[in-house]
């Protein structure tokens, strides 16, 4: 695959499947995992970190609009399947990212045992059921609400505006497409795996749990039940941060990873 | 000779307007500390009585449905009512249209129905519905599964009416390893199956695929004959000739001494319609509820709309359309007569109730209904 910088998009071929692919920068590969909303594509944030590694950002099966395949129905099928991915892409050392359901997918492929995961950050990430509070429903409300959800404070959040704009019939299919592909993974259990904090016992793989401190929608008590179950783990929360704090602080959530990734 | 059913809703007439209108939507978030038991109790058995008289005075059949977290349907089992009819009534066929089949276990349907069909002796017509998304969601089930499941549950209860048991189930839903059902309907090879809908062409399609009669739930007129085209297009190209046996309508309907007395009850069919399925487009038609294909169909077909084709339409405007008919006798005569016409249905149903409509007024509507119209429509 040819390596460019600016987010290149390509398309790579897992097992019949075709994945949309944004990638650039050079260096140690990264593999970040989009989370429930889709692929929002080359982020500053990718940019960013593609001046130290090759950060490739797929959209992930069914996401999109690409074609589910007919046999993927859960978070767990994605994992296997962003594994034969890995493959395809010829990864044999590699960082891996995810945030919120991305987070959840990335954790799972870690306690599958999967060869060549050098480190892994998980961002917001859903896949543990907290005990105290509740992971908020982002599927049964409307999308101003979950906008809300989403951003502690939108004053403080580069290019609001782009993420708040009406969106073109075409944005509008594919936005659909992302919820119900993110529907059909997610619902129930919803957001989580009551099993992944016993599989992650056995995950020693360099971790980094970074948190928004005022997530709404998957509450920073999940960030401290990752810490615990995943023995060399290590839980940044950010101060006044949401769901999202590679869009919402991009700035701390750089030095956060840059400061793991270079120890 | 075209049938005429009842259909009552069974609504929890005590909800107003105003106990509506603080809520994000009129069904899920409306709490249901609303509801008092002991004013349901008096409502179930109007409409009990309601049910008992539509089959003394000449109605064919009955026709029931349940619906979930909705004020407007106090019915989250279908069965249940069946039963209930079943019981009370002692010619009338028994129409549950029907059981959401895609949130409850198949083997337990196809029992319960077929339950029902000995104890009707043989007067069931079972319905299959997907039901709205908020059947689907009130079940806890994602709604990118209703289709998949519906299709799966359809399955493997016609097989457990069907054919012997035991017999082994490999679903990717419904597994079951073991399916014997003891109890086996009546009427052989098993009940007819009817299959609803408003405005969706998939509805259609899919009864006509089954060469199920299909039954539109209250569109306006235009868009009924557009689906019942699509009905006997793909009738042809699945290879039978459908008649009026394979179609039915259901309207709101009310008649009272003179028209002046019917024109005033009637108005209370607009009762809370503005709440009833108000809420955010995630709980009505989620992403994944309708299959792509059926988006693609949609599209492909600019006039289908659903129901009133997202038209606010005013009572006065409704009967104008024919969509709500209320009068005396030979008013509603004369306007089922052009429906009738019209449509060429095999079934007419008839939404007879609503809101807090006085049970006086009701039964009495159900009398003229049983002694005057339906005799007037058999006579055509």
């Amino acid at each position: 695959m040819t390596m460019t910088t600016g987010g290149a998009l390509s398309q790579v071929s897992v097992g019949d499947a075709q994945v949309e692919m944004f990638s650039g920068g050079s260096g140690p590969p990264l593999l970040f995992l989009h989370g429930a909303g889709g692929n929002s594509g080359w982020q500053g944030y990718h940019e960013e970190l593609s001046k130290s590694y090759t950060v490739y950002v797929p959209s992930q099966a069914g996401f999109n609009g690409t074609e589910r395949p007919d046999w993927l129905y859960t978070i767990n099928d994605l994992a296997h399947f962003n594994l034969e991915l890995v493959q395809a892409l010829g990864l044999d050392q590699y960082i891996l990212m995810g945030s919120s359901m991305g987070g959840w997918v990335a954790a799972e492929m870690a306690a599958m045992g999967a060869p060549g995961i050098k480190s892994l950050v998980l961002v917001d990430a859903a896949g543990i059921k907290p005990e105290q509070g509740e992971i908020a429903e982002i599927f049964m409300v409307s999308s101003d609400t979950r906008l809300k959800q989403r951003f502690y404070d939108p004053t403080q959040v580069p290019n609001y505006d782009q993420l708040t704009k009406d969106m073109t019939p075409d944005e509008q299919v594919i936005d659909h497409g992302n919820r119900e592909m993110a529907s059909r993974l997610c619902w129930k259990p919803y957001l989580y795996n009551p099993s992944l904090p016993h599989y992650l016992r056995k995950v020693s793989i360099p971790t980094l749990i970074v948190w928004g401190r005022q997530d709404a929608i998957i509450p920073l008590e999940c960030g401290t039940l990752y810490e615990k179950s995943i023995s060399n783990s290590n839980l940044k929360v950010i101060d006044n941060c949401g769901h999202s704090p590679a869009v919402e602080r991009p700035q701390e959530f750089l030095n956060a990873v840059n400061d793991f990734l270079s120890n | 000779m075209v049938e005429v059913f009842w259909f009552s809703e069974q609504p929890y007439g005590h909800v107003q307007e105003e106990d509506l209108a603080p809520y994000e939507s009129g069904r899920m978030h409306f709490p249901n500390t609303n509801f008092d038991p002991e004013k349901a109790h008096v409502l179930y058995n109007n409409y009990h009585n309601q049910y008992a008289l539509a089959d003394e005075v000449g109605f064919d059949g009955i026709m029931s449905n349940e619906h979930h977290s909705a004020y407007w349907c106090m019915k989250p089992s279908v069965n249940v009512d069946a039963a209930v009819i079943a019981k009370v009534t002692k010619r009338a066929k028994i129409a549950m249209l029907g059981n959401v089949i895609a949130v409850n276990d198949p083997v337990k349907m196809a029992e319960e129905i077929a339950m029902l069909d000995c104890i009707s002796g043989g007067r069931i017509i079972s319905g299959f519905v997907r039901g709205t998304a908020v059947e689907t969601l009130h079940a806890g089930i994602s709604p990118t599964e209703n289709r998949d499941r519906f299709e799966e549950a359809h399955d493997l209860i016609v097989k457990c009416w069907t054919d012997p048991g035991p017999f082994r189930w490999e679903g990717r839903y419904f597994p079951h390893r073991m399916v014997n059902p003891w109890v086996r309907p009546m009427q052989k090879p098993h009940p007819s199956v009817w299959f609803p809908g408003t405005g969706s062409p998939e509805s259609v399609i899919w009864a006509a695929k089954h060469q199920y009669p299909y039954m539109n739930l209250g569109s306006l007129l235009d868009l009924t004959k557009q689906l019942k085209g699509i009905y006997f297009e793909t009738a042809q190209e699945v290879g039978f000739e459908p008649g009026p046996e394979h179609f039915g309508y259901l309207m709101r309907c009310l008649v009272a001494d003179t028209d002046e007395k019917a024109q005033e009850i009637g108005r209370t069919f607009l009762w809370t319609e503005a709440h009833r399925n108000r809420g955010p487009v995630e709980f009505n038609d989620p992403p994944g509820y309708q299959s792509r294909e059926a988006l693609r169909i949609k599209m492909s077909r600019p006039l289908i709309g659903t129901g009133t084709m997202g038209k606010r339409m005013s009572y006065e405007d409704l009967q104008e359309a024919h969509n709500i008919v209320v009068g005396s006798p030979e008013t509603v005569i004369e306007k089922l007569r052009y429906v009738k016409k019209d449509l060429d249905p095999g079934y007419i149903l008839i939404y007879g109730n609503e809101g807090n409509m006085a049970h006086e007024d009701v039964m009495r509507s159900i009398e003229l209904l049983g002694t005057k119209v339906i005799p007037a429509l058999k006579d055509d």
